[in-house]
């Protein structure tokens, strides 16, 4: 782990370093995509989703809610729903410390259930969460594709 | 963790929402249009939040490890008067920024800004509500001999020019004001409340942590437009400069510096458990948190203008431009934003009136020192009473009339004219109350 890791909760300052993130794993730069997404999980909770911090640039982020009566589900459940840690920072438990601080505020706010929603085709991400605990559930995901009508 | 959320008693309640509809009218349109701008987000309510189940022990000063206060009466009078100078500059400033935001709402270039703001003073007006929760709950006695309905009057009463702290006796010149202000004033707000949150008295602890979550989005409000206007400004659009945020920045900087008390003080607050840090530790966090606002916002600037720059190729040029002062492939310092020194046009704390120019140089004459100021400032501000009284007070220091202390203590002095509404002078906020007896809102038994 890196020596100087801090999590924090997100703020609207880490707008730009998520931005960075995010680019350096998906090759783009959108940062109106990230104030708008940080925005909203700002306006939800600021104290309920996080980023790790090392040497003064963002490593890492967690983003997520609690939501209850979607789904069926009427207990209130923790949803993790974006995440990301820096390439060069994998495999040092930057990861695992931001569920950690997520799992504990899920906690605070009465959750005794936690979902997330992982591709199997995402190894890396499928074994993390499986690391954290998570297992396969009775839900199940469902979709259908729906292509654009044809232009009269 | 629950959170307990309450009312004032009816006549207080009222009162408030008097008060809502003299200083924000607009308040009917933001819930008309909540859905629009807020969907999914948890309706606004008037009301005080107490998050329960925090720390129960007091957590620094001399008392540390001991229960903390749940009652006033628990302390001895000056600590609680200590407290109730703290819960009423508190309530002052959040009713103070609305009068204050209210002056330029209208001005937005852009509705979602103007209802993000709109929000913003919304919840300022919880926050005050939530500070008169405080002192209507508990018998403050102990600090004070005037009653509840007089507090609040008080409180209720006072207009932009009377309020406890200078910041709030500033009017906007333009929407530009109320932006900044969120990143900047409201910014101060976070550190007092995450300092607050240890307070030593148990209610104020527990008013806390609702407040911080809605101050999160305060300086969101104020930073995205920001961001937005200097990917603008990159473009070379013509609404709002850099120069132009630069000028703002340097209006409300000194300001928000000078909330944190003199620069010297703050171990009472300490001393008490009110506060775990001191004022300079506070600030000195503060200063530099303003720093980091800055390079984001150079930050967005720079790639928006150079689109070919990967993040840290744009957090380089931004070094070489804003430390180096060189100018990189067009950019040069001037475009950018810089961070007034701590001491620039400072009248309040251990440098008041102490002439120290934006970059920290030395002045010796106050005519130079007020034009290099001028500089600096937008020409709407300079044109205003505010200035006006501040270049008073340095001729008159810097001439051996009064020292510089007696200046920092005669700020505010600002009388107001006119005014939003021309009832609301006359009127008690608090119907039913005992009648004005004259006494001034002493903090002394
Ligand atoms: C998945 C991800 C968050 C893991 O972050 P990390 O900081 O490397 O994870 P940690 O080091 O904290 O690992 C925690 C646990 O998960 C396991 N783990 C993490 N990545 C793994 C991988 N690729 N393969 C196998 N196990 C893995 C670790 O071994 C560790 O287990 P342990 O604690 O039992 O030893 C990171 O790889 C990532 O950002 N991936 C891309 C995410 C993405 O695609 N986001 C967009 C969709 S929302
Ligand atoms: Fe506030
Ligand atoms: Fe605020």
């Amino acid at each position: 782990m890196p020596e100087d890791l801090d999590i924090h909760p997100l703020d609207e300052l880490a707008v730009d370093g998520i931005a960075a993130l995010d680019e350096k794993i998906s090759g783009t730069y959108s940062p109106e995509v990230w104030e708008r997404r940080t925005m909203y999980y700002i306006r939800r909770d600021p104290e309920g989703s996080f980023v790790a911090e090392s040497d003064g640039k963002i490593v890492g982020f967690m983003l997520g809610e609690v939501r209850s009566g979607e789904f069926g589900l009427e207990r209130p459940t923790g949803w993790i729903e974006v995440l990301g840690v820096d390439p060069d920072y994998r495999q040092q438990a930057v990861g695992r410390r931001l569920a950690e601080a997520m799992l504990e505020r899920f906690r605070e706010l009465g959750v005794e259930r936690v979902c997330t929603l992982v591709s199997e085709s995402r190894e890396g991400l499928t074994r993390f969460f499986a690391a954290l605990g998570f297992k396969a559930s009775d839900l199940r995901s469902l979709t259908l594709e729906l292509p654009a009508k044809e232009a009269s | 963790m629950s959170v307990r959320a309450t009312e004032l008693p009816k006549a207080y309640h009222q009162a408030v929402e008097r008060w809502r509809d003299t200083y924000l009218p607009d308040f009917a349109l933001l819930l008309e249009k909540w859905d629009r701008f807020f969907p999914r987000d948890r309706p606004f309510k008037l009301c005080a939040y107490r998050e329960c189940g925090s720390c129960a022990k007091i957590e620094c000063g001399e008392k540390k490890g001991q229960e903390k206060y749940v009652r006033v009466g628990e302390m001895g009078s000056d600590q609680a008067a200590h407290l109730l100078g703290a819960v009423r500059a508190q309530a002052s400033t959040e009713f103070g920024s609305i009068q204050q935001h209210q002056l330029t709402l209208s001005r937005a270039q852009d509705e979602q800004d103007q209802f993000w703001i709109l929000r913003m003073m919304a919840e300022e007006l919880r926050h005050g509500y939530q500070m008169l929760h405080l002192l209507l709950e508990d018998d403050w006695s102990a600090a004070t001999r005037r009653s509840g309905a007089d507090m609040v009057e008080e409180i209720l009463s006072m207009r932009t020019g009377s309020h406890v702290l200078g910041t709030f006796n500033i009017d906007f010149d333009s929407f530009v004001d109320n932006i900044v202000f969120c990143a900047l004033v409201d910014r101060v707000g976070k550190y007092q409340l995450s300092m607050q949150k240890v307070s030593a008295y148990r209610p104020m602890a527990e008013s806390m942590p609702e407040m911080l979550r809605e101050e999160a989005f305060h300086l969101a409000a104020g930073v995205l437009p920001l961001r937005r206007w200097a990917e603008q400004a990159a473009q070379d659009s013509v609404y709002v400069t850099m120069p132009l945020m630069q000028k703002v920045i340097n209006k409300w900087l000194p300001r928000a510096l000078e909330m944190f008390g003199h620069e010297l003080g703050g171990a009472t607050n300490l001393r008490y458990g009110f506060k775990p840090m001191v004022n300079a530790e506070a600030q000195e966090a503060y200063y530099r948190e303003v720093g980091k606002v800055l390079d984001d916002l150079n930050l967005r600037f720079i790639r928006s203008r150079l689109k070919d720059l990967k993040h840290g190729e744009a957090i380089a040029l931004r070094r070489r431009v804003v430390e180096e002062g060189e100018s990189v492939r067009g950019i040069a310092p001037e475009h950018l934003l810089r961070q007034p020194h701590r001491h620039f046009f400072r009248r309040r704390g251990e440098p008041a009136f102490s002439m120290v120019g934006f970059a920290g140089e030395a002045f010796e004459d106050p005519e130079l020192y007020l034009r290099h100021i001028l500089e600096h400032l937008p020409e709407t501000y300079a044109a205003g009473r505010d200035f006006k009284g501040y270049a008073t007070l340095l001729r008159q220091v810097q001439g051996g009339e009064i020292d510089a202390s007696e200046a920092a203590r005669k700020t505010p002095n600002l009388s107001r004219v006119g005014g939003v509404c021309p009832c609301s002078k006359a009127v008690r906020w608090v119907a039913g109350g005992p009648t004005d007896d004259g006494a001034t809102f002493s903090t002394t038994p």
